[in-house]
């Protein structure tokens, strides 16, 4: 009963995601390209929650939801980017069309042998616990936490010399 | 008591000595940035000093850890012989290259105390990846190096060939961070683990088809990072439109970063499907040579000609990585100590080109190859150094590039493909003949102008140091060839 359940909310979302995913790519306006990835992010959470993954789930809603995409679209208001229906197609529909219906055959054929007929089994679980997170984070992990604050730092730096408007200077 | 608290986390030990060249550097780097605050304007340039000082410390932090073996942070972060050589090689590259940056950067008031610090955040990142362990400190340390390097090309902010550049550097480098991560994912879901050894032990056989197309995708990623054919477009343009010393900067430190990332990679998490990745790296080695030495024949730009050269270079090394076969381990070890010796040469070889175009460029003077036409009667001590080191990259005396080729032969041979024997020879020929064109032009055309080229001490100091470097490794090759067999995994 709880699976007939669990599979109509999987399919729900799959066809939310992939309807939103298909549209991002095809839609000629950018802020509705943008809000699409909203719809397909937030799929992509719902996908965690079935997985018992809460905490990813929230995670994907509070940076990729709240952050990326609002950053996207302060971006594309702030440099007056072409917000209207604007035509970026470089007639190359066609061969990425292709390419992206290879690599999806590919890795879709690939990963369904891979994992053909394993099951999770959820009984018992509780789901990912915050605090095992936070504890791998701060134990096996710490270097690379460490390192993407430098990481950050330098890109937070690299951001502002970029947009930074120069006083008076000509390059020649 | 608080119960949340009760259950205490484990805190993995950590060895602050095997961190300590890492600690330095990035202690220099967020120095350098809180002092270029305080400087006025005209004294931007002791951010400079100030970063050779935090190298050279660097430098004897490395030094320091010489013939230590530990592993620390839970075995995701380790200290040998091989990255303690590529720590070394990165303080000795970044000091060239800062030397290189400094007359440059000064005239052209660019943001010296940001570009200095970008610049030891990526060699911070080269040094942390010498040294790393798991997937994601690996793909971190190798953001690290590239992100700061997109910045660096775009300093030069009203030139539209530099935006051109930084652009399609950006596009291409998450593109193939976005491949990489993907495969990286895929390796996780196979063996559940990123710890490299723990994936070394349960990644199973390669005939897994899940295996080969994460290994593929990690690798594919990788080829973008160090620019080999055919994904190499980004390159050229990337070099031209930088600034020259982030151009010498790219095609140096940044892309044995890569490499040294695809070592450790290749060697530590996946040496048992070596069959899976040899004739991958096979074919794009033959590509990367042949394509790159075959552009090259064709450029009028002295920085275009050394971005396709450095590409045609790439190749020899992945040559070395295309040998690996799980059945002969002389011939594997072999190999991955020619990889390693190609990587130190070729890195201060190429170095050392860049710092003479650079020179050469640097009164008003420009990079077009028919500029150099006579400059040996003008300035002879630039025109040797510059045709030493083009030499060298050729492969041929009086500097280290010999040891470098000679030890990819040897394994070449050792390891029984021929067909790669083969390949290399004809690229030696081709790449010699556009060296030999330029280093003609230098030597036996009548100049345009007569003036002496300025050369500003430093710059001198740095190419002398390149050439030092490279002559004593030529008369005394187990100066490296020791360091490269004792760093073999």
């Amino acid at each position: 009963m709880a699976d007939t359940y669990l599979q109509v909310i999987f399919w729900a979302f799959f066809a939310l995601m992939a309807i939103a995913g298909i549209r991002v790519v095809t839609t000629r306006n950018v802020i509705h390209a943008a809000l699409y990835l909203v719809a397909t992010l937030l799929g992509a959470a719902s996908m965690y929650v079935l997985l018992y993954a809460e905490f990813v789930a929230w995670v994907q809603v509070l940076v990729y939801v709240g952050a990326v995409v609002v950053l996207m679209l302060f971006g594309l208001m702030l440099t007056r980017a072409p917000i209207g229906s604007a035509n970026f197609d470089n007639n190359q529909r066609l061969v990425g069309a292709v390419c992206a219906g290879l690599l999806f055959a590919v890795t879709s054929f690939i990963m369904v042998g891979a994992f053909e007929g394993q099951e999770i089994d959820f009984t018992g679980t509780e789901g990912t616990k915050v605090q095992s997170i936070g504890e791998a984070i701060f134990s096996i992990y710490v270097l690379p936490f460490e390192i993407v604050s430098v990481l950050l730092l330098a890109a937070l730096v690299g951001a502002v010399v970029i947009s930074r408007r120069d006083e008076g200077r000509v390059d020649s | 008591m608080n119960p949340l608290l009760a259950q205490s986390v484990t805190q993995p030990s950590v060895d602050w000595h095997a961190l300590a060249p890492e600690l330095v550097m990035a202690g220099t780097a967020c120095l350098v940035l809180v002092a270029d605050l305080f400087l006025p304007r005209n004294a931007k340039w002791i951010a400079m000093p100030l970063s050779a000082a935090g190298i050279i410390g660097t430098l004897a932090a490395v030094v320091s850890l010489i013939n230590t073996e530990t592993t620390t942070l839970a075995g995701t972060f380790e200290v040998d012989a091989f990255s303690l050589l590529f720590k070394g090689l990165f303080c000795v590259l970044g000091l060239i290259i800062l030397a290189i940056s400094f007359h440059y950067f000064r005239a052209g008031s660019y943001y010296q105390g940001e570009y200095y610090f970008l610049l030891l955040c990526s060699l911070f990142g080269g040094l942390v990846i010498a040294s790393a362990r798991d997937l994601i400190s690996l793909f971190i340390a190798l953001e690290l190096i590239s992100i700061p390097g997109i910045v660096m090309v775009a300093l030069r902010k009203g030139d539209a060939r530099a935006n051109e550049g930084a652009l399609k550097f950006f596009l291409f480098s998450v593109l193939s961070s976005a491949v990489m991560l993907y495969g990286m994912s895929l390796v996780y879901g196979v063996t559940g683990s990123t710890i490299l050894s723990e994936i070394r032990t349960s990644i199973g056989s390669g005939d897994e088809p899940l295996v080969v197309l994460s290994v593929f995708f990690v690798v594919v990623g990788f080829a973008f990072k160090i620019s080999a054919v055919p994904f190499h477009f980004w390159a050229p343009d990337t070099y031209e439109g930088a600034p020259s010393p982030v151009a010498a900067f790219l095609s140096t430190a940044s892309k044995i970063g890569g490499f040294v990332g695809l070592l450790v990679l290749m060697f530590k998490a996946f040496p048992e499907v070596a069959d899976t990745w040899a004739p991958v790296f096979a074919v794009l080695a033959a590509l990367t040579m042949t394509v790159g030495n075959l552009i090259a024949l064709r450029q009028q730009h002295v920085i275009r000609l050394l971005a396709y050269s450095g590409i045609a270079q790439s190749g020899y090394i992945l040559v070395c990585l295309a040998l690996i076969n799980p059945g002969n381990p002389d011939a594997n070890e072999q190999a991955f100590a020619a990889a390693v010796i190609y990587l130190a040469i070729y890195g201060i070889m190429d170095l050392g080109a860049f710092a003479a175009a650079v020179a050469f460029a640097r009164r008003g003077g420009t990079y077009f190859i028919s500029d150099y036409a006579g400059l040996w009667q003008r300035s002879p001590v630039l025109a040797l150094l510059f045709g030493g080191f083009l030499i060298s990259l050729a492969g041929a005396p009086p500097m280290a590039g010999l040891i470098a080729k000679l030890f990819v032969f040897a394994a070449t041979i050792e390891a029984e493909v021929y067909w790669l024997a083969i390949v290399m020879g004809v690229n030696t020929v081709i790449a010699a003949w556009y060296y030999l064109a330029l280093i003609k032009k230098m030597f036996f055309e009548t100049p345009e102008l007569d003036e002496p080229v300025e050369v500003p001490y430093l710059l001198s100091a740095a190419m002398g140091i390149a050439a030092a470097l490279l002559v004593a490794l030529l008369v005394y090759p187990p100066l490296l060839t020791n360091l490269a067999d004792r760093s073999i995994f």
